[in-house]
């Protein structure tokens, strides 16, 4: 995915402008998400759950070159090939050459964020490969060719009328068919090419250090049989996805699952070791794990922003910000967005590349809230600003806009006046307006005194 | 953990141009400029809403597995597991032509072959199921409406069995090792699993520390039957892997 964060001002209007059915779709899955995820979090003691996360990742963090090097001696001794890559070039070369070793003509893949940060499937179509996105959510927007827009919904921008429109067009379904008959048709496609694909491609949710276990987590099923049908499996995995232990994973997998859609673990989790070696097993021949760098260790070494890279990628942080509520994910021009892409992107990408990012937030704090590892967001968001201040990267003009649109966002007497204001006008000028309005932005930089507060009003202002 | 001593070994054979080398230099360089902050132990869950009285783990298994949208089925205790099987798959219904089974599952847990008998006796059928690369054993149910074929591939099976390594209760999970057919797990709509009897964990950790001991190449944990909500926010079942899921809890 090419990077377009420097349009992020022009994007996010244009979003909110021109495609208000994104805005309905997004508010409507990220607020059902959200609120399943407060419900689970009550569920359990989250508050203990989330320092914990936050202390294990800590701990492996500033422990990681010892897990790395105890990861890949595990992966080496379950059978399993460890590959380094410094950057994404590097990445896509040794996935490349395993796909040339083995002659692969077609590829299915699991959702994976990393593998669209490193641009793995243009790369291999050019090699004339056939690659299938299997997450139906993934699979529609390769048929799009749209990039996703969330990290764990990738099509949540997308209506039911999108999809069936799609599908008549491309499945021949029925142009009312319902989401039943559209899965299904999907699901004949994606089957025929699990059964026929010489290479399996996912990421990774985690990997155990002490056992050498890439573990994904998954509803469909799609992982499992990406995993376990063809005859090589190859993960690629961010170097700070490692778990020390195998107990920390047992937290993990339901922390994770509990902050991304509300669930108690996900409907499927695979554990991978290593390739088949027991007589029954039916799984791949050939297991190749790709560690990969690409900006991690930047990263790191930078002294605030080394938080984020405790980041499990559930979304929690995107499904309650009121500013990625509005626009979704695209607008943000980059693989990671709406609050975690807003602090990891310039640290991955370099704050250069990354502006303006760091602007477009509020403040108020609902991200560091839902967080399981306790990522406090806002405050890096500062830090990055500081920084950016510092280099003299941002003109003026620019912050007061996307201060503007964040903080009508947050801010719903604001935002509904706004929208009384525009049944009188107009809703297309309005709309237009509404985000810019300069006189909002007075107060663009002030952390919101009670973020609990605002919340509750902005949940009693989409009702 | 096996620590520096592996870190600084020549470069391995997934290297290229150096980049282990480079990358774990960049990380040793990174975690020198901060202090080595210490593991917090473990995590205590699940809370119990009341500790005096915990739940029995079959108890919350059913609860947590079922919410999920599994089914659980408990076997006639005064029949045959076999017998009571295949009645169970022959109720199922008509789409039911073929059955997939895994490679661990023993002969006294499989439905009897489509032309004999549900007998107790003399159909211990001791053969061992299909070993080949998804090739399970395959058998059909009594009073099939079509034949069935012997060594049909599960993606042609409508139903596929196996045996779980254990079950956890906190979070309503099959572990489904792959030492069992991973194509009779994933592919057949409908999928009936075997829990022996005592060994519902009562907390994930448990389940997998065991299982470290005995870690095969790959583990499944399946919570119920395939979901989506990709399209148009809507939950729809069996997306690609089983839209039912059925455990079976041997008493
Ligand atoms: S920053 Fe936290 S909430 Fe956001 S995706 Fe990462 S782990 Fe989830």
């Amino acid at each position: 995915m090419s990077v377009r964060i420097s349009e992020y001002a022009t994007r996010s209007r244009e979003a909110i402008r021109d495609r208000p059915e994104v805005r309905t779709a997004v508010t409507g899955a990220t607020v059902a998400f959200d609120e399943k995820r407060r419900r689970a979090y009550g569920e359990v003691d989250a508050d203990s759950w989330r320092r914990w996360a936050e202390g294990v990742k800590n701990h492996l963090l500033t422990h990681l070159d010892d897990y790395l090097a105890e990861a890949e001696a595990q992966l080496e001794a379950n059978g399993a090939d460890v590959h380094w890559a410094r950057d994404a070039d590097e990445a896509r070369q040794i996935v490349l050459a395993l796909a040339a070793r083995h002659s692969a003509r077609s590829v299915v893949k699991g959702k994976s964020m990393l593998t669209e940060e490193v641009e793995l499937n243009p790369a291999l179509e050019r090699a004339g490969i056939e690659v299938y996105e299997t997450d139906l959510g993934e699979y529609i927007l390769q048929l799009l060719d749209e990039p996703p827009s969330h990290i764990v919904g990738p099509a949540i921008h997308k209506t039911l009328e999108q999809v069936q429109h799609l599908f008549a067009d491309r499945l021949e379904t029925d142009p009312g068919g319902d989401p039943d008959e559209l899965a299904r048709a999907a699901r004949d496609v994606l089957r025929d090419a699990f059964i026929n694909a010489d290479m399996g491609i996912t990421g990774g949710n985690f990997l155990v250090a002490e056992t050498g276990t890439v573990a994904l987590i998954e509803n469909e099923g799609n992982i499992r049989l990406t995993t376990s049908l063809p005859r090589v499996h190859v993960a690629l995995v961010g170097i700070e996805k490692l778990l020390p232990r195998m107990s920390d994973l047992a937290g993990f997998l339901q922390l994770t699952a509990r902050a991304a859609t509300g669930q108690p673990i996900g409907c499927f989790v695979s554990l991978v070791q290593g390739p088949a070696s027991a007589p029954g097993d039916d799984g791949p021949e050939e297991v190749h794990v790709v560690l990969v760098d690409n900006g991690r260790t930047d990263v790191l070494l930078h002294e605030h922003a080394w938080e984020a890279l405790r980041c499990v990628r559930c979304g929690a942080c995107l499904n309650t910000c009121p500013v990625y509520r509005q626009t979704g994910g695209h607008a943000y021009g980059w693989v990671y967005s709406g609050p975690i892409g807003s602090v990891l992107d310039p640290g991955l990408l370099g704050l250069h590349e990354a502006m303006p990012l760091p602007f477009a937030s509020s403040l108020c704090g609902a991200c560091f809230d839902a967080c399981p590892v306790r990522i406090p967001i806002p405050e890096l968001l500062l830090s990055w600003r500081e920084e950016a201040q510092q280099k003299g990267l941002t003109p003026w003009k620019e912050r007061a806009a996307l201060a503007g649109l964040a903080t009508a966002a947050t801010r719903p007497p604001l935002y509904r006046a706004a929208a009384r204001i525009g049944t009188r006008l107009g809703a297309t000028r309005a709309a237009r307006k509404l985000p810019m309005l300069s006189d909002w932005s007075n107060d663009r930089d002030l952390p919101r005194p009670s973020p609990h507060t605002f919340r509750q009003l902005w949940r009693q202002g989409i009702k | 953990m096996s620590g520096s001593a592996t870190r600084d070994r020549p470069e391995s054979r997934g290297d290229l141009g150096g980049a282990r080398a480079r990358i774990l230099a960049r990380v040793t360089r990174a975690t020198a400029t901060r202090g080595k902050l210490p593991h917090p132990g473990r995590l205590e869950t699940p809370p119990a809403p009341d500790p005096a009285t915990p739940p029995a783990p079959t108890t919350t298994f059913v609860k947590r597995f079922t919410s999920q949208c599994g089914e659980v089925a408990t076997p006639d205790p005064d029949r045959s597991p076999r017998d009571w099987l295949t009645s169970f798959i022959n109720g199922l219904g008509d789409e039911v032509n073929a059955i997939a089974i895994g490679a661990d599952v023993p002969a006294r847990l499989q439905p009897h072959p489509p032309d004999m008998p549900p007998a107790d006796a003399g159909t211990a059928g001791g053969e061992s199921p299909g070993q080949s690369r998804h090739a399970p054993a395959v058998a059909g149910p009594r009073n099939s409406p079509q034949p069935l074929h012997h060594a049909v591939p599960p993606e042609h099976a409508g139903v596929g069995i196996s045996l779980a390594w254990g079950a956890v209760a906190e979070t309503g999970s099959l572990i489904l090792p792959s030492t069992g057919t991973r194509a009779v797990q994933l592919l057949p709509p409908v999928h009936i699993i075997w829990v022996p009897a005592g060994r519902v964990f009562a907390r994930l950790e448990d389940a997998l520390l065991e299982l470290r001991a005995e870690l095969p190449a790959g583990v499944g944990l399946h919570s119920g039957p395939s979901k989506s909500a990709d399209i148009g926010q809507t939950v729809v079942t069996g997306v690609h892997g089983p839209g039912r899921c059925i455990a079976v809890l041997e008493s």
